[in-house]
């Protein structure tokens, strides 16, 4: 399971600093999605990547399954599976290639990896792709590698940033079917997303995110309750006016 | 991890990179089609040129517009008279310029100049008199042109010369010339000289050409592509992923170049210039493997150094503009070999790149020093580790990714969190700066000492203890102070047994003796030795040394080497090393880097005191190893200069006891059997204590290790603390 307590991030500015991230907690238990809401400079990615190790937070810590990234970078990194909508891939590599590399810096065994992405493959229908150029890949089939790639070292831990920006219906089917299977398997997930419509169909809980503070947490039934509205979007749009 | 899964996985890493970069068609471009194409046309250019100067051995061309005109301009130019005094022929290779003389009358000689058709133009006015007036058309800027007038000119000032000393003759018979002039040339003319001078600009351009495009693909393309920030939330050691990229590029920027000397020395013996360039008949094999040698050494050099450049940069555009003042700035010493009178001594041998540069025209010309070469190539080696090691630090860093601005301060940024060892990077970067330094400050302590006659000894001494602590002291505890590295941890300063002690004033007291076999072993194998101008050179400054007193000698030459030296070899350099490496690897390694330090001493290179020192190191460092402590090396290193020290400094008293106990023995020869057995038993038994000493301490680590998360590695080397 993942847990944030009290991060807190500020960059330098020419004059003073911004404050990013300002005592960010939350905490995601197994098989359960976790939606990290909020418009775009609200902090999401800049959280994910202090759960990550990339950036240092001023105070405050991650911990996943009893490890902190700042204590134990090593074991957080390999616990953590990260998917990001700017994921890139290998343009000369083939889909099998790069997946294998991939298990390589996380240290999987070559036998056991080459057993995985197989497996993998088959599940998110990317078989018959593994042996083509990476760089010829469309879009979509861009997508469903980056997701394989994510999952190759079996991480208990799911981070998503943005995983539907860019896509096409088709597109963000196949991550509503992803995440439904992370969760069946008992991944702790977290899901980064300014699309509240799509977060509502896929998410267990929310956390809403507004200049680096979390405003509001909890099931969509809390929410509504606490809120009185019925819609992510009419509680965000509150919460910016307010 | 076991070393054999992580050798494994590190070369799948290299393999990655190698693909990444070898399929990419645009490296192919570089790779293959650059070398196919460039050589030879560069060749046709170059056959063209020599065609050209060939017109030129033809004779200049001059016009003029009249028959008239040209009839005089012969008589002057075949008189004999207008040619130069026979000493100007001869340091001028004993040719005289011809000249071709045409008469066009439609065009009028400056136009035929204008028109690039003819290099001299001539008008001689006032034709009908004896006292004409010729004028001559030469192309502004053209320095054929201007030659061709130059000469032609001096012709007839040499005519005017000897008709008017000839004047002078008939009407003053007495005259003679104020003074006589002769020419003689000294020097010789170095074979090979061409390729010389050429071949390591050749060899700059071709590494860089070669390396360009993967450094720059591999890093910041990484960047650009959007891969960078999965490989960053890998658990993988960054330093492996860079070590894998640098080897991409070593790899990719050979084939280049070796396909760049293929390509050159095909034309050039395809099209007969090959015996020009190399001043031989035969086929230069020793000088492609010379070559080979040396290309290895610049893209190694030139790999790790645009690595690190481009490590900064966020996207191609970035690291394109990184580059291109490299590149520049890579010629203009390359261009330096094109220089003569540039040797490679003293601070040169230092200097980065001009080192390499000057090594492959020494080597090439044949007139290569095997002492500069040693420290030219050792010095490139730590320069490219910095490099590397500043590389590893920014690839991917959150620094890049943020402010580019920002990322060349973070190299000196003290880090917020406290750690137990220092980085390998940070270890690498202190040794590369350690080279240049302790240079200097060697250098410039030999040469105050030369200067100043009337120094005492005592300052002597004083100021080579400075030297010491100012280099091996100073440097790492500015490097440690920077990593924010806690010091107790850095300089392994733990505790240690009464069994260890004991252990290691025996060994102290036993090691000498097979440091001395080492080096009587080297000088029987050529490896440097003592010439007899060394040994006595030694002996006066060891009589010099005897007015001091003991005390002081033994603070200068044993104390403070033994503190300061240990805690940088088996202090800092240890536990920096330790962190990564194995217990063997750590151990071999700072031995080597102990023996190469005191090989460069000053100007001179002390080759012979490699191996002695490199097996002390191997000694001092297992005890490290075993008793992880600083101190027992400390107590080895003093034992064992202090006794050397001692034996010095009282050897006639010392010669004069061997010689009554009759096991008296050479300088330069092998030890007695005697002396032998006593030393082995003095290191068995203190290696055994030493050994027993620490058993429970490496049960513990090991115990500590296996029991540790497979991920963890840097647990089991902090068991240095919880043992104390």
């Amino acid at each position: 399971m993942l847990i944030v307590e009290s991060l807190t991030k500020s960059f330098p500015l020419d004059e003073g600093e911004v404050r990013a991230v300002d005592e960010l907690s939350f905490s995601v238990q197994p098989g359960e999605v976790f939606g990290l809401l909020g418009p775009n400079g609200a902090g999401k990615t800049t959280t994910l990547r202090m759960v990550l190790g990339l950036v240092k937070p001023d105070s405050g810590y991650a911990e996943v399954d009893g490890y902190r990234t700042a204590d134990n970078p090593i074991a957080v990194k390999s616990r953590l599976g990260f998917v990001s909508a700017s994921d890139g891939v290998y343009p000369w590599l083939s889909v099998r290639e790069m997946l294998l590399y991939f298990a390589d810096l996380y240290d999987v065994p070559p036998i056991k990896a080459a057993a995985r992405c197989e497996h993998l493959a088959e599940l998110m229908g990317i078989t018959s792709l593994l042996d083509r150029r990476a760089g010829t890949l469309s879009t979509g089939q861009r997508q469903r590698v980056t997701l394989v790639r994510g999952l190759i070292h079996d991480p208990p831990v799911m981070l998503l940033d943005e995983p539907t920006r860019g896509l096409d219906v088709v597109g963000v089917q196949t991550i509503f079917e992803y995440i439904e299977h992370l969760r069946e398997v008992g991944k702790s997930v977290v899901v980064c997303t300014h699309r509240l419509d799509e977060a509502e169909r896929l998410c267990d809980r929310f956390g809403l995110l507004h200049a680096g503070r979390m405003q509001q947490t909890g099931t969509l039934e809390q929410l509504r309750q606490q809120s009185g509205h019925n819609h992510l979007v009419e509680m965000f749009v509150e919460l910016l006016r307010s | 991890m076991p070393n054999a899964i992580l050798k494994g996985r590190l070369l799948r890493l290299c393999q990655k990179e190698i693909k990444e970069t070898i399929r990419d068609r645009r490296t192919i471009v570089t790779l293959l089609l650059m070398p196919l194409l460039v050589y030879p046309i560069m060749s046709m250019a170059l056959n063209r040129f020599l065609l050209t100067s060939g017109e030129i051995d033809d004779g200049f061309t001059i016009c003029v517009s009249t028959e008239a005109e040209r009839e005089l301009l012969d008589s002057w130019l075949s008189n004999p008279l207008s040619a130069p005094p026979k000493e100007i022929i001869d340091s001028s290779g004993n040719e005289l310029a011809k000249f071709m003389v045409s008469v066009d009358e439609d065009t009028s000689p400056a136009e035929a100049v204008e028109r690039n058709d003819v290099d001299v133009g001539l008008e001689i006015s006032n034709i009908e008199t004896s006292f004409p007036t010729v004028t001559f058309y030469a192309y502004r800027g053209d320095s054929v042109s201007l030659a061709a007038r130059r000469v032609v000119v001096e012709r007839l000032q040499w005519l005017k010369l000897a008709d008017a000393e000839l004047e002078l003759q008939r009407t003053e018979p007495e005259y003679r010339p104020p003074y006589q002039v002769n020419v003689t040339d000294v020097g010789q003319v170095a074979e090979n000289s061409l390729l010389a001078t050429i071949v390591p600009l050749v060899l700059v351009l071709m590494t860089i050409t070669g390396a360009v495009y993967p450094a720059i693909d591999l890093t910041a393309g990484e960047r650009e592509r959007g891969t960078m920030e999965a490989v960053m939330a890998s658990p993988v050691n960054r330093g492996y992923v860079l070590f894998s990229k640098y080897t991409a590029v070593v790899i990719v920027t050979l084939f280049t170049a070796i396909a760049n000397l293929l390509a050159m020395f095909t034309t050039l013996w395809a099209s007969g210039l090959l015996g020009l360039l190399t001043g031989g008949t035969q086929f230069p094999w020793l000088t492609i493997l010379q070559m080979l040698g040396l290309l290895v050494l610049f893209s190694g050099f030139f790999s790790a150094v645009l690595l690190s450049l481009t490590s900064f940069a966020r996207s191609f555009k970035e690291a394109q503009a990184y580059l291109i003042p490299v590149m520049l700035l890579s010629l203009t010493p390359a261009m330096l070999s094109l220089m003569p009178g540039v040797s490679l001594t003293g601070a040169l041998t230092i200097l980065p790149l001009i080192n390499i540069v000057l090594l492959a025209r020494d080597l090439l010309a044949g007139t290569v020093n095997p002492n500069s070469a040693f420290v030219a190539i050792i010095s490139t080696t730590a320069y490219a580790a910095a490099a590397l090691s500043i590389a590893a630090k920014l690839f991917g860093s959150d620094a890049v990714t943020r402010t580019s601005e920002k990322s060349f301060g973070s190299l000196l940024h003290r880090p917020r969190e406290v750690s137990l060892q220092p980085t390998p990077q940070a270890a690498a970067m202190m040794l590369a700066m350690l080279v240049p330094i302790y240079f200097l400050v060697s250098n410039g302590l030999i040469r105050f000492i030369q200067a100043s006659e009337d120094t005492s000894v005592q300052i002597m001494l004083l100021l080579n203890a400075a030297a010491l602590v100012s280099t091996f002291g100073l440097l790492p505890l500015i490097a440690a102070w920077l990593g924010r590295n806690r010091f107790k941890t850095t300089f392994r300063i733990h505790t240690f047994g009464p069994l260890a002690f004991i252990g290691s004033i025996l060994l102290g007291l036993g090691a000498w003796a097979f440091a001395h076999e080492a080096f009587v072993l080297a000088e029987a194998m050529g490896i440097g030795g003592l010439s007899e101008q060394k040994i006595a050179g030694a002996k006066e400054s060891i009589d010099k040394m005897r007015e001091a007193s003991p005390l002081l000698l033994i603070a200068v030459f044993a104390v403070t080497p033994a503190v300061i030296e240990e805690l940088c070899f088996r202090g800092y350099l240890f536990s920096a090393i330790q962190n990564t490496f194995t217990p063997l690897r750590t151990v071999v390694s700072t031995a080597i880097l102990f023996g190469l330090f005191h090989v460069l001493t000053g100007n001179a290179l002390l080759i012979e005191r490699f191996i002695p020192s490199t097996l002390m190191g191997l000694v001092i460092g297992w005890v490290a190893y075993r008793t992880g402590s600083v101190f027992p090396g400390i107590v080895i290193h003093f034992v064992h200069n202090g006794l050397l020290n001692l034996v010095v400094y009282y050897e006639e008293g010392v010669q004069e006891i061997l010689s009554v106990l009759g096991v008296g023995f050479d300088n330069q020869t092998h030890l007695p059997p005697l002396w032998l057995a006593v030393a082995s038993t003095l290191v068995v038994v203190g290696a055994t204590l030493v050994w027993l000493s620490s058993r429970g301490r490496i049960k513990a680590q090991a115990a500590l290790a296996t029991g540790s998360d497979q991920h963890d590695r840097k647990l089991p080397e902090s068991t240095n603390t919880a043992d104390t």
